[in-house]
């Protein structure tokens, strides 16, 4: 028995792939986040790095010379743990609706 | 020179895998398997046998561990019975469909309720659908080719699959039996060190099993379905090759046992068939035209073999040991796969089936002597009565025995 698989629905076998290195943009995993961290007030922010060590998905990161934390949307699945564990209570949640490329308004789901 | 022992099926299981050169063992303890690993790390303590073992914190750990060892390019090997099986069944179908071509060594044994611990083909069967190579092995002497066998097959680069090298908890792992051991160097020229695909290196770092899109399943399924396609003809060639190196007479999928002019066979696998040859002798002697034809695999399942070999036959009682619960032929598991084998025969064999041996117990020869009555009526009657007898609980088995059968 032979099969075809067409040309752009190929997979490596067993989807052994070579790593991106860094963020995966064939996967975005972000599409049913209904609400999202966002920083509040920047002055609070005493650069404890809570948000970055506890996202379950890498979707903070730490911008050393200007001393803040960046946020990455494309992986945030809107689990708020960053919020919950800032300890100086600058970030704070905001409903997905209240933005322009909110999720919730994406065409397609990824 | 080939030399003999006499090993257990466990002991047997753990000489093959050494011989094998496995590089990483995961092990948790459950009877009656735990005996392999118990040989296995004896080996290692000795220093015959360099190997890193590890010690899971249960079945669904070891076979995890053993997907990091694979992907990281080691031969590796773990195994379970029973309860063991069903608790790392999560981790079955990722090693499969990501295609770590490792071994599970298993000595099977009755899942709960109750606690059992008796042999029964269930275990295993419950996961013939993960896209894993099973067989089973009838001795001691099977048990440790069948692991040679197992693994040059499933690291062979168009089968890539994880294998279950199956043994009957203790009538196999625990009875001792003659087995010819060759020498290491007829080992390495059957079975070449396992070339993984894209190991796991930080210099030049690979993605294992990421997250994909919902189009690209089916394509993945298709590889693995495609991979079970491909492996009968490698099984031929390894098993060819190995009777060739190491002077043994396997067939691969079937072995016939006096099925020459037999009007019919009992359809059998594992353990059980070492006493169902005795069952035919004595049969034979009586003038019934008996035979037993024994199946080395369940995945892949030889259908053209099966329906070609048991063609020849008029009727076949296949002896199930291990359970399918409402299936369609209300018994076991291979009544549907020796059925569905046949479907396309002008000329079709009766068939049906014999609850027999689960729980641990015994199939005796009055079991077999059964199954003969059974389908010597069958056979004068020109169809069967049933898809599934329980041996020890029809009606007619009670007559049976009380007409001194």
């Amino acid at each position: 028995m032979s099969f075809i698989v067409p040309e752009e629905r190929k997979v490596a076998q067993g989807v052994v792939i070579p790593s991106p290195v860094g963020e995966n943009t064939d996967m975005i995993t972000s599409n049913w986040r209904s609400q999202r961290p966002y920083m509040k007030d920047l002055d609070k922010c005493d650069m404890c790095r809570n948000c970055y060590i506890f996202c379950p998905d890498g979707c903070w990161t730490v911008d050393e010379e200007n001393e803040v934390v960046i946020w990455n949307a494309k992986y945030c699945k809107g689990c708020l743990v960053c919020v919950t564990e800032c300890t100086e209570k600058a970030l704070d949640v905001a409903d997905e609706l209240d933005f322009d490329d909110g999720v919730v308004r994406l065409e397609k789901s990824f | 020179m080939a030399k003999e022992f006499t090993y257990s099926g466990c002991a047997a299981s753990a000489q093959a895998c050494a011989m094998a050169k496995v590089e990483v063992i995961c092990s948790y303890p459950i009877r009656p398997y735990t005996a392999i690993m118990m040989e296995l790390v004896k080996m290692i303590h000795n220093g015959e046998l360099d190997a890193e073992f590890v010690h899971g914190e249960g079945e669904h750990a070891q076979f995890s561990v053993v997907i990091g060892a694979s992907a990281s390019g080691a031969r590796a090997l773990t195994g379970t019975s029973g309860v063991g099986m069903t608790y790392a069944m999560e981790v079955l179908s990722p090693i499969a469909g990501g295609r770590y071509p490792l071994q599970a060594a298993v000595a099977d044994r009755a899942l709960d309720p109750p606690g059992d611990f008796g042999s029964e083909h269930t275990d295993v069967m419950t996961a013939r659908d993960q896209g894993w190579i099973i067989g089973w092995a009838e001795t001691p002497q099977e048990v440790f080719d069948n692991h040679l066998i197992n693994y040059r097959v499933g690291e062979d680069e168009n089968v890539m699959l994880p294998q279950f090298v199956c043994q009957d908890g203790y009538f196999v792992s625990h009875i001792p039996g003659k087995v010819s051991v060759p020498e290491q160097s007829q080992v390495d020229e059957f079975l070449p060190p396992y070339k993984p695909h894209n190991p796991l290196n930080p210099k030049a770092p690979y993605i294992h099993a990421p997250q994909i899109k919902p189009n690209q399943g089916p394509v993945i399924d298709l590889q693995r379905a495609q991979a079970h396609l491909n492996t009968p003809k490698v099984i031929r060639q390894a098993v060819g090759e190995y009777n060739q190196i190491m002077g043994r007479e396997y067939s691969p999928f079937l072995e016939e046992y006096r099925c020459e002019d037999a009007e019919m066979v009992i359809f059998i696998m594992g353990g059980h068939a070492r006493t169902c040859r005795f069952a035919v002798d004595a049969l034979r002697q009586k003038g019934v035209k008996i035979g037993m034809v024994k199946i080395r695999f369940v995945r892949p399942w030889p259908t053209d073999e099966v329906a070609e070999c048991l063609s020849k036959f008029k009727a076949v009682g296949v002896v199930e040991t291990s359970t399918s619960y409402g299936g369609a032929m209300k018994g076991g598991n291979l009544l549907h796969e020796v059925r569905a084998s046949l479907y396309d025969l002008p000329v079709r064999p009766l068939t049906t089936s014999f609850m027999a041996g689960l729980g641990g117990e015994v199939v005796s020869l009055q079991g077999f002597n059964y199954v003969a009555e059974t389908l010597t009526k069958a056979i004068a009657a020109n169809k069967v009565n049933k898809y599934v007898q329980w041996i020890g609980f029809e009606p007619d088995w009670h007559e049976f025995v009380e007409a001194g059968g």
